[in-house]
């Protein structure tokens, strides 16, 4: 019995040894240790053997199975590693072929602009409000205390339509709408469409506008200052040095034109700033009473202010755009690259 | 309104460089749009004198000279035969560079030598044409002195882009005004030293207004026996300074005194007014008159006319008539000083399209206080300039004297609304330096009478203003508001909007803003019928091209033209899509309705560039899964694809509407070819068409969410030759009609049609998986529940299983 199991150790140690396939080495492990395996039956045989034997010898068997349990788990360890490194070895893509993505899609620039500005102003309580782009001239020019035959109007050629209506030419009449519905305190910010008839290379007949109006107990000139300086330091980098001007809208008084330092040159001056140093973004002023009378607000307990500037005109400037009719042509080549 | 700089300092005498002007203009409020230097980089044209001149050896029409500069003695060759020796001239020296960028080299002409040139006018932008040199007045300066000095050109021009409000600074006074207040400085006045004769002028002539309430004010000078001639070089050079034209001695006073102090004059022709009177009326509705650029023009009732005894001489205030201009054979002149309303100037010269210096000033309003102020100033330049006898006294017709009321003004209302904290004694001498009378009341409020030429100011916001203007916009600390909370967040609406958009952009689409006007024609393109309601559009009255002429009713034009437009840069693969507005007509007397609409366009390749999958194209199923994205997204519920009733746009094969149980929100399909063609598109495309406004309505925005079932599936494919015409989904419907807890999906995953089907059939292949929420299905259930389902699709809809 005992030579028998030092055969049969040596016997499946050189099989094992031999082995190439972790297929083989299961077929060894289960002809020796399976069901009916050798090493199984010589188990089964101990039976015979005498009460002295019995445990000298069972030790034996269980010796020489571990040894084979090791060596066959070794074998088989080191045959999987073997088969992964050679399919690893002849395993190969050429990575250097684009990666199959999806289509990429892009925002208009004009809607990129209005998003980021809508975001900045809803930081600071402003809310979104909109408006008809078809207006009647009520809300687009008399209580913004442009009366009729007024020089003021020719700021701004107006496209007519039937029954006596016009497209707006500004965003403005979003704040008489806004304030004739709620009472003080008002915060909205109005993106829109606004037309006018006037086309050229800085010029488009429909371009975008975004309106701010506050309206509260005490607001100054001083707030409406920090409000856009804010404003243009996060939409054009922290240290964008902010100028008003005085400057003339019927609707506002005082009235300012706000530049900021030209981001093209920083101030030193160059063909887009025409050499001034400065770029013209927008226009402001504290609401003018008239047209707190034209949506019954009383003029003398509330203060606020209005400003308006052009999408397009940010929008060239933040990505370095020289003609505007470039935003209109929908050309997918320079859509794709915002 | 151009000015210069000189020209200013002879009203306010400042001491600012013109750079430091400008910036001070600006900050005033009148913005300096463009500013000249006049004479800059000139520095090397200096003022040399002629030695010696002689013959040039090699050519007859050149001279040789010896030119001094005061530091030594340079031979010059020049062409010019209009001077001799000793005479001053204008010499550029090397390295000078005149207007043209032409830039002055040693040369050597015809082998002789030559170290500068003498200058003409033109070669100095001094004037248009000039015959030769220019020869200087002997000791004008010393020698070696720039000539723009020598002769006081060195000016600057500034142009100013004034805002309407601002009609005073229509004037050389007004800008100087602004200028002296902001410095705290005195004005100086244009003299006028009258020298009158004993005949009085209203024994000569008359003035009768018959409209006061339109012409409040008509002043007039009579001046004979002076003769039209063209005007001396110091009044040419000015007018010519900020760009006008000098016509003779008579008109171009009559311009200077314009510019000068804002008040437009009008001189007639005095022999050629019958009955030497002046009457100034309304026309009569179809009076007829020709104005002095020789149009002939009919008025109406509203319009203003001056006119003599019997018939209209001048379209008032805004241009004389060819009947009474003044010619060179004039010696009386009848000189007009008036203020008129500007409404009423407006209303004529809008319609009329006549747009003059003076109706643009009268239109924003004049100073009525200055009219014989300015009438007495021209009236004595042209004594000066042109002779003659100016009549004694001047008529001044002033029905409409009124003086201009007291504002009430609270100057710490004025620091509260700015920002501000200003001494009260600050803001009253701001106001007074703006020539405001102030006085203070009792209460401590101030009462303020402003300037007749600040028609502007009426109303306390209106000196506030002034206020903050005079004290500088950059003194005003920026400050953050003390603001009441609002509790606001986007609409529903607003926040959809933003999440298709950022759905459809995730997906691959590319947005696209289209005009909102288009031609009339486009939305023909569609061949929609006749009594579709997309064919009525609002018209716009005054379009600028007809291809921007109606609102638009629907996108799908524009998207098309885009699609087509970037086809022919030959990028052919396009995902495009527009968000925006369409306009449609108001019923009676409601406004009009602006739905925002989804629109978009898929053609060309799957893939874009990629390599794996080259050539696959897309279609119809495309764009349908785009749509379906959104609706899912929207969780938009009772979604039906119909194929009755298909739009006009179409393929009739390859589209379908879009309905949410009963509401139709969109359609979808491939262009129909004629359409295609319509656009010029080459390729075929697959759009589709969404009613954003009905989305936001029927948008769940609560989502039921179930827990999954922890039980395994069981997962059972059937394969089936259903006929053509068949619809797939009506398959789905049939399994789904089931209504088993126990199916969990449902997915056809082929659709084949070939070998082994016979014709007019397909096979689909469903794989179903069952799943319960209480137990593992046993095999039992699952083959009981699959061959109901298999039977049912048997018996009703007449499926073969394969
Ligand atoms: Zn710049």
């Amino acid at each position: 019995m005992r030579e028998q199991l030092e055969q049969l150790r040596n016997g499946a140690l050189q099989a094992i040894s031999k082995a190439s396939s972790v297929e083989q080495l299961q077929d060894i492990r289960i002809s020796l240790l399976g069901r009916k395996g050798e090493l199984t039956a010589l188990m089964k045989g101990l039976g015979s053997l005498s009460a002295e034997d019995r445990p000298i010898v069972g030790q034996l068997v269980n010796t020489v199975r571990d040894e084979i349990e090791s060596a066959l788990g070794a074998a088989i360890e080191s045959a999987h590693e073997k088969f992964i490194a050679a399919r690893l070895q002849s395993e190969r893509i050429d990575i250097s072929l684009p990666g199959r993505r999806p289509l990429k899609g892009t925002k208009h620039p004009v809607s990129l602009v209005i998003e980021e500005i809508c975001s900045i102003f809803a930081g600071l309580g402003f809310a979104v409000a909109e408006g008809p782009e078809i207006e009647h001239d009520w809300y687009n020019f008399e209580a913004l205390n442009f009366p009729p035959e007024h020089p003021a109007r020719d700021m701004q050629d107006t496209f007519f339509v039937e029954n006596n209506m016009l497209l707006r030419t500004h965003t403005s009449p979003v704040q008489i709408r806004t304030m004739l519905k709620q009472k003080p305190p008002v915060r909205i910010i109005a993106p829109g469409t606004v037309y006018r008839c006037d086309s050229d290379a800085t010029h488009s007949p429909m371009f975008h506008q975004i309106e701010g109006l506050m309206v509260d107990s005490k607001v100054t000139f001083g707030d409406l200052k920090g409000i856009l300086t804010v404003f243009t330091n996060q939409l054009f980098g922290q240290k964008t040095g902010v100028r008003l001007r005085p400057s003339y809208f019927p609707f506002t008084e005082p009235s300012a034109e706000v530049d900021i330092a030209c981001v093209i040159c920083g101030g030193k001056g160059c063909r887009v700033c025409k050499n001034s140093g400065w770029l013209e973004i927008l226009g402001a002023g504290m609401v003018d009473p008239e047209v707190y009378r034209h949506v019954q607000y009383d003029a003398e307990n509330i203060s606020g202010f209005a400003f308006g500037m052009g999408i397009e005109r940010i929008a060239m400037l933040k990505y370095g755009i020289s003609d505007m009719r470039l935003l209109f042509e929908n050309d997918v080549r320079f859509l794709r690259q915002f | 309104m151009n000015v210069t700089y000189n020209w200013l300092k002879e009203f306010v005498d400042f001491d600012v460089t013109s750079d430091e002007l400008a910036s001070l203009l600006t900050m005033l409020g009148l913005e300096v749009e463009s500013m000249v230097k006049l004479g800059d980089g000139l520095d090397d044209v200096v003022v040399a004198l002629v030695e010696e001149k002689r013959q040039h050896p090699n050519a007859d029409k050149l001279s040789l000279c010896r030119v001094n500069n005061g530091k030594e003695v340079l031979d010059v060759v020049c062409g010019a035969q209009n001077f001799s020796q000793g005479d001053t001239v204008a010499l550029a020296q090397i390295g000078a560079i005149l207007p043209g960028d032409f830039k002055i080299k040693r040369s050597k002409i015809r082998g002789e030598e030559s170290c500068g040139m003498l200058c003409s006018d033109k070669e100095l932008g001094l004037a248009e044409e000039s015959a030769g040199i220019i020869v200087l007045p002997p000791g004008i300066a010393t020698l070696g002195t720039p000539v723009f000095t020598a002769l006081g050109l060195k000016d600057t021009l500034f142009e100013i882009g004034l805002t309407p409000n601002r009609s005073d600074c229509l004037s050389v006074i007004g800008i100087a005004r602004d200028i002296a207040a902001k410095l705290g400085l005195k004005m100086k006045f244009p003299h006028s030293t009258l020298v009158e004769c004993s005949e009085r002028t209203d024994s000569v002539i008359s003035v009768t207004i018959k409209n006061p309430d339109l012409c409040p004010r008509y002043a007039a000078r009579y001046i004979s026996g002076c003769k039209v001639a063209p005007s001396p070089e110091w009044l040419v050079k000015r007018l010519n300074s900020i760009g006008i034209r000098s016509i003779n001695n008579v008109v171009d006073v009559t311009n200077l005194v314009m510019m000068e102090l804002g008040q437009p004059l009008h001189a007639f022709d005095c022999l050629r007014l019958s009955g030497k009177q002046i009457v100034v009326r309304t026309a009569e509705e179809g009076e007829q008159f020709t104005t002095l650029d020789n149009q002939l023009r009919t008025l109406n009732s509203t319009d203003l006319v001056i006119c003599d005894a019997e018939r209209p001489v001048a379209l008032a205030g805004i241009m004389g008539g060819l009947n009474s201009e003044i010619e060179s054979t004039t010696t009386t002149i009848l000189l007009e000083s008036a203020f008129f309303k500007p409404a009423a100037i407006r209303k004529t010269a809008k319609r009329l399209g006549l747009h003059t210096e003076s109706s643009h000033r009268f239109e924003r309003g004049i100073d009525i206080d200055s009219v014989t102020r300015a009438l007495d100033r021209a009236a004595t330049l042209i004594v000066e300039l042109a002779g003659g006898l100016l009549s004694h006294g001047c008529i001044d017709a002033y029905p409409g004297r009124s003086d201009r009321a007291a504002i009430l003004f609270r100057p710490e209302k004025a620091n509260e609304l700015i920002g501000i904290n200003l001494e009260r004694v600050a803001i009253i001498d701001i106001l007074t330096r703006l020539e405001c009378q102030v006085s203070q009341c009792a209460d401590g409020s101030v009462s303020v009478v402003p300037p007749h030429y600040r028609i502007d100011i009426e109303r306390e916001i209106d000196l506030i203003e002034e206020v903050a203007r005079l004290n500088g916009y950059d003194q005003i600390p920026a400050t953050m508001p003390i603001a009441r909370v609002i509790s606001d967040r986007p609409t529903r609406h607003q926040e959809i909007e933003k999440k298709v958009r950022d759905l459809l952009v995730n997906n691959g689409m590319t947005e696209i803003i289209n005009f909102s006007f288009t031609a009339p024609e486009s939305v023909r393109k569609l061949l929609l019928s006749v009594d579709d309601p997309r064919h009525t559009a609002i018209k716009l009255a005054n379009p600028l091209i007809d291809e921007q002429s109606v609102m638009r009713t629907t996108l799908l034009p524009g998207l098309l033209e885009t699609t087509a437009r970037n086809m022919n840069f030959r990028s052919l693969d396009l995902k495009l899509f527009e968000i925006r507005r369409v306009y449609l007509p108001g019923k009676g007397e409601d406004m009009p309705c602006e739905p925002l609409c989804i629109v978009g366009a898929i053609t060309g390749t799957r893939d874009g560039d990629g390599w794996s999958r080259p050539n696959e194209l897309v279609d119809f199923f495309d764009a349908k899964g785009v749509v379906e994205t959104v609706l899912d997204f929207l969780d938009v519920g009772g979604i039906s694809w119909v194929t009755e009733n298909q739009e006009s746009y179409y393929h009739p094969g390859k589209s379908c509407k879009i309905f949410a149980g009963r509401e139709c929100v969109g359609s979808v399909g491939e262009l129909h070819p004629s359409v295609q063609k319509n656009f010029e598109i080459e390729k075929p495309v697959f759009c589709f068409e969404l009613d954003f406004e009905k989305l936001v309505k029927l948008s769940r925005t609560k989502k039921t969410i179930t827990a999954p079932s922890r039980f395994p599936d069981s997962t059972r494919d059937v394969a089936m030759l259903i006929p053509e015409e068949l619809a797939a989904a009506k398959i789905i419907d049939c399994i789904r009609a089931e209504k088993s807890n126990e199916i969990e999906h449902v997915q056809i995953f082929d659709v084949y049609r070939g070998k082994g089907v016979p014709d007019g059939y397909k096979s689909i292949a469903v794989r179903i998986r069952y799943r319960s929420f209480e137990r593992t299905l046993a095999e039992e259930e699952i083959a009981s529940l699959h061959n109901k389902i298999i039977t049912n699709l048997t018996n009703k809809l007449k499926i073969t299983v394969r």
